[in-house]
């Protein structure tokens, strides 16, 4: 069996050798142990040894600079065919290694790292987009300090203060160094604000009430999602057997308030489970699938909308949705969201039920590529078996991001929604 | 209890209570010390535990270094943090480093006294501050006491500390007294004590720059100024939270050591404070620190380039300064 | 200085395991130098293929409570004194069944259990420490002895000199040994050390016992060090022992030793310890092959073990900076 002679690492940080000549011909006799050729390294010009005794069958590089490790010559019995393999180590690792005459223990050992780290990076690459598009998310949706026209010098403290009373920071001078604008400045503008701020009330008339940070994060964010090419689906639902649901777990568990928001969340949430191309988000590079059910509820919280998540609602039992939602509800109401009750998201179900209205399309809430709006549950006369009987129907119309999601797929999500709502026992 | 009585006492208090601390210093036995710390020591524990060396830093911190990984707590004494730097091959590349390189398998209960500090026209070769130096070296912690009374329970808390201690004293700290309680009261390393309690700024002092920012902080009232002095006291590791919970109250930071400016102390502390604290900040953080020279023999020049009071109280101004 | 002059007579069966344990040594440096150059093993390795009577020898005669450091070339040392080649082997591959955990190296082999205070790449760095664990052994009164290894370049450093006489001053329980191979890195000999021709004479200047012996014969260096160790544990004071060796290959692996002339390694070659002792014994060749196989054996499972260990996580890089 023929063995491939490869330039061995002579010394720590070797990447490389120069062969300048060889002690043996082609053809010739060696034995392990005796000088077989001379290689230059950064160091010195050195002989090296044959690691094996044979015939030397084939020189495959004569002279010249080589990679550590690549395979300069082969030294076997006489008659036997001489096997290189051409292509440097790096490349061997990428193809699956082949019947291979030759032995080669080195390279076994070479390729498996180079294989595996190969692997992993490209495995970070595609986690990356997703962690770096909720981080980004999370500095914009921030609240913003506004910059008029060129650099404001302003001390790190009365940015903050500034920014957390929407004072401006530009339209502020400076009374620190080189008319840096301190604290002091700041707090002394807000307790007397410049006579332009202040609302204009003629008796009865116009009043303009000043955006606050909130508003405008919503109207920038909306303004966003409206650009987004969407398509609305309407399905009416017979509500019968979920009121009775509804009914019966209020019964079980008096002290956690079942809702229909809840069984909402909870039916969504197995739906999307069902049909993971709905549980998606759009980016440039790639279409991001979740792998569990991140449901929003859309709150009004006395500062505004918000759409605090129900994290793995797919994996939450009813009683557990209503009490999470209820805690979040509560937080929200309070102006106590924290950053994590708002990030990661994969769905919303905006419910105006509870004002009459029967029927609306809701905004997509981005990156999201779906939102459920929910309206009342009305007692309407449907038929059933050619019969008119009167039964409680809930009509909800999905909103959907058609870069990311096409009808088809939509409309049997929301079929699924449909079937878990009217027959709950599936979902649950 | 003066600062150097307070040393002593730490070392007899441990010396008493535990047959493995032995002292190792060049004219610590019968001479007490070139600075009298260890005075009466010899004379109690005798010629085996109190250990006159030859002047051999490297041998006496390694010597250090074999009992203590053999279960002993030697307090070595380098008697000039100048000299540290003949020894700081052991205390860096061996110290520093057995526990780690050999996986957790050996502790290196060695504590290192040294003392340093200029003022008194000693030249450039026995005044220098090197504490920068060590904090810079994972494996070791870095102690500097301003008082008689930490000086007594940081130390203490030193020798019983399981890692190596570099312990920094400073001559004129010594002759300074304080009441102190009357039992030894162990101060655990890392952290940070608050010596006076301010509104406006925060000073961050260390050894006697600890006792000049006092009085820089005297003159400051009476311009109706309020400084906050907080002393680290131990170096490494440090009391991030006391500082950074300090100057998020004053939202002005200046940091004040005798050792020179450039890579200083001070810089990391800075670096540590606009990481914790950005949004808190009303000014850039001051820093105080000795000049950027060799310390000059003649008064005159050795003044210029130590850190005064006034350098201090010009810190403070300038953290509140308008324009 | 005494010349070991009488020979304490070893049974064949002994001189059997130590051939036996050189053989594993010898064989196991190959191995490692052929993993080396198959890229399996980072950083830089220094075997000490031709000095294993020098080690085997002193090591065989240590007691179980001894401890020991050992230079960059540790190999021999750390194996003679009862690491398990698999321990060795994942320890330079990385691994966290590595003696050190993957913390250390070739360089910074420790084995606490069995006395190895660790391998140092600071030429002269571990001497001191072995001075005060003989300092503390003294202190306590206890029957164990510090063996500080190095070779002939060592004995330049200012650590050296500063250890062997405090060590002397003090009488610690220290054995120095000197495995003088007559090669610092490039530097022979002659060109770095005045008494390079006879190394006891270093002793001379600090008045230290020198017992002076072929370090390619272990059967002398075995008795020499008996003898050495028993002066040492009874409190006679330190000693110096003087191991004439010879480096077989170069500094570290890689090393063209274009600095020495072929017939320096030549001789060197000739002067090999186990060919020395297997014509002694004279050994049938079954015999040897037999030997070969077993020793081959446990090589090869060494390699297999390491690969097949455990890569420590990154994040656990910050785990042992302190106690």
């Amino acid at each position: 069996m023929s063995v491939e002679v490869k330039l061995p690492r002579l010394g720590q940080g070797m990447e490389s050798g120069t062969i300048v000549k060889w002690l043996k011909s082609e053809g010739d006799r060696v034995e392990k142990g005796e000088p077989l050729y001379e290689v230059d390294t950064d160091k010195a010009t050195q002989e090296v040894e044959a690691e094996a005794s044979g015939v030397l069958l084939a020189i495959a590089v004569a002279s010249g600079e080589v990679p550590v490790g690549e395979t300069i010559a082969v030294i076997g019995q006489p008659g036997e065919e001489a096997v290189v393999s051409a292509t440097p180590p790096e490349a061997e690792a990428e193809r699956a290694p082949a019947a291979e005459a030759e032995r080669a223990p080195a390279a076994e050992a070479e390729r498996a790292p180079a294989a595996e780290a190969e692997r992993a990076p490209a495995a970070e690459a595609e986690r990356a987009p997703a962690k770096q598009e909720v981080t980004f998310r999370a500095v914009v949706n921030g609240a913003r300090e506004k910059v008029t026209g060129g650099r404001v010098k302003a001390s790190p403290l009365a940015r903050r203060i500034a920014r957390e009373r929407g004072v401006e920071l530009g339209e502020l001078s400076g009374t620190g160094p080189d008319g840096r604008i301190v604290a002091d400045d700041v707090e002394r503008a807000e307790a007397a604000p410049p006579p332009d701020q202040a609302p204009v009330t003629a008796p009865g008339e116009l009043e303009s009430v000043p955006l606050t940070n909130i508003r405008r994060t919503i109207a920038r964010r909306l303004t966003e999602a409206w650009q987004v090419p969407v398509f609305q689906l309407t399905v009416s639902v017979e509500m019968t057997h979920a009121n009775a649901l509804i009914e019966h777990s209020r019964e079980l568990n008096p002290d956690v308030r079942v809702t229909i928001t809840d069984l909402l969340a909870r039916v969504c949430a197995r739906a999307l489970v069902r049909h993971p191309e709905v549980n998606v988000q759009f980016t440039e590079e790639a279409l991001l699938r979740f792998p569990s059910a991140n449901v929003g509820i859309a709150v009004a919280a006395p500062q505004g909308l918000v759409v605090p998540v129900i994290h793995g609602a797919d994996r939450l039992s009813l009683a557990e949705i209503a009490a999470r939602r209820d805690e979040l509800v509560g937080r929200a109401r309070e102006s106590s969201l924290q950053r994590a009750d708002l990030d990661g998201g994969t769905f919303t179900i905006s419910n105006l039920g509870m004002f009459g209205v029967e029927q609306f399309s809701a905004v997509l809430n981005p990156p999201q590529a779906a939102i459920l709006a929910v309206g009342a549950t009305v007692e309407r006369p449907v038929a059933r078996e050619g019969e008119v009987v009167v039964r409680p129907m809930l009509t909800v119309t999905l909103t959907v991001d058609h870069r990311a999601v096409d009808g088809a797929p939509a409309a049997d999500f929301l079929r699924t929604v449909k079937t878990f709502l009217e027959d709950p026992a599936l979902a649950l | 209890m003066q600062y150097r009585e307070a040393v002593n006492d730490a070392l007899a208090t441990a010396m008493r209570a535990d047959e493995d601390v032995f002292l190792m210093g060049e004219d610590i036995a019968e001479m007490g010390g070139s600075m009298g710390v260890t005075q009466g020591l010899f004379e109690e524990f005798g010629a085996e535990r109190v250990r006159n060396t030859p002047i051999s830093e490297m041998a006496i911190v390694g010597a250090g270094i074999g009992a203590a990984m053999q279960g002993m707590r030697p307090v070595v004494e380098i008697m000039y943090e100048d000299f540290l730097t003949l020894s700081l091959e052991q205390i860096v590349n061996q110290a520093a480093k057995h526990r780690y390189m050999s996986g957790g398998q050996l502790k290196v209960p060695l504590t290192i006294r040294t003392q340093g500090g200029a003022g008194w026209s000693p030249g450039a070769q026995h005044a220098q501050q090197l504490e920068a130096w060590l904090i810079h070296v994972p494996g070791l912690k870095v102690v500097f006491a301003s008082s008689p009374a930490d000086a007594r329970g940081l130390l203490w808390s030193s020798i019983y500390d399981d890692n190596p201690v570099i312990f920094f004293e400073h001559r004129l700290l010594y002759p300074i007294k304080e009441d102190v309680p009357e039992k030894l009261e162990p101060i655990p390393l890392g952290k940070a004590r608050v010596v006076r309690e301010g509104t406006d700024v925060t000073v961050i002092a260390t050894g006697p720059l600890v006792h000049r920012a006092l009085a820089a902080a005297e003159e400051a009232e009476a311009d109706g100024i309020s400084v906050e002095i907080v002393d680290p006291r131990t170096l490494q590791p440090l009391d991030e939270e006391t500082l950074v919970e300090s100057v998020k109250k004053t939202s002005r930071a200046v940091v004040a050591h005798e050792a020179v400016t450039r890579m200083g102390f001070g810089a990391e502390v800075a670096a540590v404070l606009q990481e914790k604290a950005f949004d808190w900040l009303d000014a850039p953080i001051e820093r105080v620190g000795a000049k950027f020279a060799p310390l000059a023999f003649a008064p005159a020049m050795e003044q210029f380039i130590i850190p005064q009071p006034a350098d201090v109280l010009a810190a403070v101004k300038k953290t509140l300064a308008r324009s | 200085m005494a010349k070991v002059e009488k020979k304490r007579s070893l049974s064949e069966e002994r001189l059997r395991d130590f051939l036996r344990e050189m053989l594993l040594i010898r064989r196991f440096e190959e191995k490692v130098e052929e993993r080396y150059r198959a890229g399996d093993l980072p950083g830089f390795l220094h075997v000490a293929i031709g000095q294993e009577a020098a080690e085997v020898g002193v090591c065989a005669a240590m007691d179980d409570g001894d401890v020991f450091g050992s230079t960059h070339r540790a190999h021999g040392h750390t194996l003679a004194r009862g690491t398990h080649p698999n321990a060795l082997m994942a320890e330079l591959y990385g691994k966290l069944e590595g003696c050190s955990h993957g913390y250390g190296g070739s360089m910074h082999l420790y084995d606490v259990e069995r006395g190895n205070l660790g391998a140092n790449a600071v030429v002269g760095g571990g001497i001191p420490s072995l001075v005060g664990a003989g300092l503390a052994f003294k202190l306590r009164d206890e029957p164990r002895v510090a063996v500080a290894f190095f070779g002939d370049g060592a004995t330049n450093t200012g650590t050296f000199h500063e250890s062997l006489n405090l060590a002397q001053l003090w009488k610690t329980k220290t054995l120095f040994v000197c495995e003088n191979n007559e090669w610092a890195e490039s530097t022979p000999g002659w060109q770095h050390s005045p008494v390079w021709d006879d190394m006891s004479k270093r002793a001379l200047a600090y008045d230290m016992h020198a017992i002076k012996v072929d370090g390619q014969d272990v059967e002398r260096v075995y008795a020499a060090a008996s003898e050495a160790l028993d002066h040492v544990r009874s409190g006679g004071g330190p000693v110096f022992l003087d191991l004439e060796t010879y480096r077989m290959h170069g500094h570290y692996i890689g090393d063209a030793q274009v600095y020495r002339s072929k017939e320096d390694r030549d001789e060197a070659a000739e002067r090999d310890p186990i060919v020395r002792l297997r014509e002694k014994l004279e050994l049938s060749s079954e015999d040897w092959e037999a030997l070969e196989e077993e020793v081959h054996e446990i090589v090869e499972a060494a390699v297999e073990f390491a690969k097949n260990g455990t890569d420590p996580q990154p994040e656990d890089a910050l785990k042992n900076v302190y106690a």
